[in-house]
């Protein structure tokens, strides 16, 4: 019975240092790569105030649907393009476009509109291998229309596949880290 | 009495007749000077734990390499022996194989005990057939099949049993599935502990290094419910061998290369029964490379394996034997580098493609990103001791350490930080009582707690899609067996109180922690029967209805699952899952030549837990995502295994098998996903007479055949399920008997032989890319 008495002793044993660990609380992960916020902004060539488009997205995927906003563009109108990606839960926010800029020759912009929109998009931007980014464009309005602008940010895409760097996406491959499609309309 | 000792402490259970005589001082002795060759050795063979006799057992004379069979009531008789050592094998199927070593200068009577791998009632079933029919086959892969294929994962191993399939993701990772049951409803005991780690996730293979084990056996039946609350399709059961007693260093050396993946798997293991305690180590190295399919490099499909166990027998006091065993598993495995996808149009995209994205053109042995390095330690310690001829208690433990750090393709240098960073710590003891009542009567009862603590680690830098948790479960289980002439008869009931405490993080910004709890109370009962009408026929009935509790990824997961592209959602409300399984088997010895299995089952679950595809989709900065959430519903299953073989000359031996499937949603009369196709196979194997050294030799020829998934319905998958196939798969084999009664094992073996281009539908990599191309495998094993 000396031995019954070993085991019980092991099990109680086991279970106080079991029952006597409390758990901290988990630590919440710092999201740096993270990416909430797209800010299009369409800075007329001959002047004027800046068009500007934005997807945003605080709590990242799940919980609260993103908020986007437009504005309506000009009919006939060359404009400058910028794009700034934007982690707001960092504070400061912080500004993803800096890594996509250190990255250049593993990122591309690609800029698919719907074939009733009147838009062109053109890069204006090159890496070091004198292939597009797309962070730096311009975009060209037509008659007046309405449609879907989407920009796509692809990660790892084969810039040197046919016609990938004319901006077409269907040889690019890679994983896309940003798609995101705006209602335009060009009055 | 001074020998009786020394027999308890080789944890022998050997006991010896009052006639008995000397046995095996530790030397090898030379007696051989003064030989007398009219000795004789009588033994009896029986169950350690029911002390039923074992009929039909072998005893072999590795000395005199001859053998007999014992008879029917477990006695055997060796004759003619000179006097000497003499190192005896005793086999039984279904039972640890011994060896004996007796040191035998007068007529010696033993009294050998076998432990049965499990004492399920099905195992009996499944093993328990007399052992006069050659051509029969069991449910147990044993030692010899685990080294000629232990390049392979486990779950591709036991592939090789009837009913069971395997769920893959690649060729690196693969889980197995019994009756279209895997994940969190199937038990994996390694070496009697409950295998711990993340089941939820369909590209987590089970950390376990096949060479470990002695054999390895899969219970289908009801019974098994009793080792596990959720084992709902069956248990699997991993189980190592006791050191051999062989006072001498013995052990064996495994060595494979297979041409697809240029990969090499060393394994080594050596053993002793030393004065001290007896002990074996066991190491065992993998790596290959891309593999390939018939077409092109499977990009990024490297693997490294490096693996080690230890384990320790002594006798701590009289009559109580324990067992310490620590084994470590480490792998870091690559993943397909054209099945990462950032969202639901590349998915599109790389569906509609033939070749996958970034297939290189060149063969390569590196891992790169996205890869998981999975490490598993487990520390066991078990000890029984037997306080009269009929009764035992057992207390064992198991301690579990799991990290797995799975890494994506991710911007700004963070491919080095894991995108999923798990660790997962598991507590486990049982203490079992054992009564062995008159007329074959059997009580076995058990208490059990099992604690769980997994935890995120922040690193990664993304919410974790588990969430941190604590899971502790207290079971206590009776089974009673009994066995009346020709029927054998069990009933066991388990009830499991399981709490789990919830620590997630808010999806709602600002982000805080929600704590959460959930408790159930669960309970099991099983009923089984095996009848042998005759010699001929033996049938068995299993009856299990089971619960088993929502794990926390069915309760709590919230977020991206990158790998199937789409939100997953948790359900913190659902109800536990019951299930009724029913299996009824009969074997059929038709002569000495012919033996059939035919199994059938009924598996019916209410509140089946699945992923629901819901009708609105998520919208992110990534594009919109389907959203999954976890619904129950009510479900069948019913399937059949079916397997022949036959003898038609004595050299000759033909296996055929057959499985069929179906699973249906209930509730709605659609069909279930992912369940296995109907497949069948049928395997010829020539045996080519002993020539001189040579022995064993052997050619087999294996054509498999996976018909289509029809129980399908447009749309409930991305794509439909692949067309079936057929492969063929080769093997020859011959041992070499070495001057020093060493044997030298030598096999060459193709998969695929054809080459055929094949997409199969339980592999999660069908959408991007092409199975397994040939594969040729040279096999070299060496036992000592």
């Amino acid at each position: 019975m000396k031995n019954k008495l070993y085991f019980i002793v092991i099990m109680a044993v086991i279970l106080s240092v079991l029952n006597s660990c409390k758990k901290d609380d988990p630590v919440i992960p710092n999201e740096e790569e993270v990416i909430t916020t797209l800010i299009y902004t369409l800075t007329p060539s001959q002047g004027g105030t800046p068009k500007v488009l934005k997807f945003q997205d605080l709590d990242g995927d799940g919980g609260n649907a993103p908020v986007i906003s437009t504005d309506t563009l000009d009919a006939n109108t060359i404009y400058t393009g910028q794009l700034e990606l934007l982690n707001e839960q960092e504070t400061p926010a912080d500004t993803t476009t800096n890594e996509i800029r250190d990255e250049n020759q593993e990122h591309q912009f690609f800029f698919d509109e719907s074939t009733n929109l009147n838009i062109t998009v053109n890069y204006n931007d090159t890496d070091p291998d004198g292939n597009p980014v797309g962070i730096e464009n311009i975009l060209t309005t037509g008659e007046a229309s309405s449609g879907t602008l989407t920009i796509i940010l692809r990660h790892q895409p084969d810039k040197f596949a046919t016609g990938v760097s004319q901006g077409d996406i269907t040889n690019a491959g890679g994983e896309t880290d940003i798609q995101v499609e705006f209602d335009v309309i060009i009055q | 009495m001074q020998v009786v000792r020394r027999i308890f402490k080789l944890n022998l259970m050997l006991s010896f007749s009052k006639y008995g005589f000397v046995l095996a001082s530790l030397l090898l002795p030379v007696l051989l000077s003064a030989q007398h060759c009219d000795l004789s050795i009588k033994g009896h063979i029986s169950d350690r734990s029911t002390g039923i006799a074992l009929s039909y057992s072998g005893v072999y004379n590795i000395n005199t390499e001859d053998g007999v069979i014992a008879d029917s009531l477990g006695n055997f008789l060796l004759e003619n022996l000179c006097s000497g050592v003499h190192r005896l094998r005793i086999t039984h199927i279904g039972c640890e194989t011994r060896e004996v070593t007796v040191s035998l200068q007068n007529d010696t009577t033993i009294n050998i005990y076998l432990d049965h791998h499990a004492e399920l009632l099905n195992e009996v079933v499944v093993h328990g057939k007399s052992e006069n029919n050659t051509a029969q086959v069991s449910n147990t892969i044993k030692m010899d099949e685990i080294h000629l294929e232990g390049n392979k994962n486990l779950a591709d191993i036991i592939e090789k049993i009837q009913g069971v399939s395997i769920l893959k993701t690649g060729s690196g990772i693969s889980k197995p599935v019994i009756h279209g049951m895997y994940g969190n409803r199937v038990t994996i005991l390694n070496n009697g502990i409950a295998q711990s780690g993340q089941q939820w996730g369909n590209d987590h293979s089970p950390e376990i290094d096949p060479f470990v084990a002695n054999h390895i056996s899969v219970v289908k039946g009801a019974s098994s419910l009793l080792y596990s609350s959720n084992s709902l399709g069956g248990v699997i059961l991993v189980e190592p061998s006791p050191v051999p007693i062989d006072p001498v260093l013995s052990g064996f050396v495994n060595y494979i290369f297979q041409t697809n993946g240029r990969g090499q798997t060393l394994n080594a293991s050596l053993a002793r029964h030393g004065n001290w305690a007896a002990w074996r180590v066991m190491g065992t190295l993998k790596f290959s490379g891309d593999a390939k399919s018939p077409d092109y490099y499977l990009t990024n499909t490297g693997k490294q394996e490096a693996n080690l166990a230890i384990q320790l027998e002594k006798e701590l006091f009289k009559n109580c034997n324990s067992t310490l065993y620590y084994s470590m598993y480490n792998t870091n495995i690559g993943i397909l580098r054209g099945s990462h996808i950032g969202n639901t149009s590349d998915l599109e995209e790389a569906l509609s493609r033939e070749e996958p994205f970034f297939t290189g053109d060149k063969f390569s042995f590196s891992i790169a990103s996205p890869h998981q390095e999975v490490h598993h330690h487990l520390l066991k310690f078990e000890s029984r001791y037997i306080f009269s001829e009929n009764q035992s208690v057992t207390f064992k433990y198991g301690g579990q350490i799991d990290v797995r750090k799975e890494y994506d393709v991710r911007r700004g240098g963070r491919s080095d930080i894991p995108a999923l960073s798990l660790w997962q710590n598991n507590q486990f003891i049982q203490t079992t009582y054992e009564h062995l009542f008159a007329h074959n009567f059997t009580l076995k009862t058990a208490l059990q707690f099992d604690y769980t603590d997994n935890a995120n680690d922040p690193e990664t830098g993304i919410l974790p899609l588990i969430p941190d948790y604590r899971s502790y479960t207290g079971s206590y289980l009776v089974i009673l067996k009994k066995k009346l002439n020709k029927l054998l008869y069990e009933i066991g009931a388990r009830y499991d109180l399981k709490k789990i405490h919830v620590w997630s993080i808010t999806h709602e910004l600002p982000r805080t922690i929600d704590i959460r709890d959930n408790l159930y109370h669960n309970y099991s009962l099983s009923t089984g029967a095996v009848y042998e009408f005759a010699e001929l026929v033996k049938a068995n009935l299993d009856l299990g209805y089971v619960l088993r509790s929502p794990e926390v990824n069915e309760l709590y997961s919230f977020g991206l699952h990158q790998g199937v592209s789409g939100i997953e959602i948790g359900n913190p409300d659902l109800n536990p899952e019951k299930s009724l399984k029913l299996v009824f088997s009969a074997d059929w010895n038709l002569g000495k030549s012919v033996f059939l299995q035919t199994l059938g089952y009924f598996q019916n679950i209410e509140d089946y837990i699945y992923l629901q595809p819901q009708s609105e989709f998520e919208l992110t900065i990534r594009g919109a995502f389907p959203v999954f959430e976890y619904e129950q519903t009510n479900a069948q299953i019913l399937g059949s295994d079916l397997l022949c073989s036959f003898e038609p000359i004595q050299q000759m031996k033909i296996i055929l098998k057959y499985s069929v499937l179906k699973g249906t949603n209930t509730k709605e009369d659609i069909p279930l996903v992912y369940m296995p196709p109907n497949n069948g196979s049928g395997t010829f194997t020539y045996n080519i007479k002993d020539q001189g050294k040579w022995r064993n030799n052997s050619v087999s020829v294996e054509g498999e055949y996976f018909a289509k998934q029809k129980n399908y319905l447009e749309g409930q998958d991305y794509l439909p399920p692949p067309d079936g196939y057929f492969l063929l798969n080769m093997r020859f084999f011959t041992s070499v008997l070495l001057k020093n009664k060493n044997t030298l094992k030598l096999s060459i073996e193709a998969e695929n032989l054809l080459n055929k281009k094949y997409r199969s539908y339980m592999n999660r990599q069908r959408y991007f890319a092409d199975d397994l191309g040939r594969n040729i495998m040279f096999k070299v094993s060496y036992i000592f």
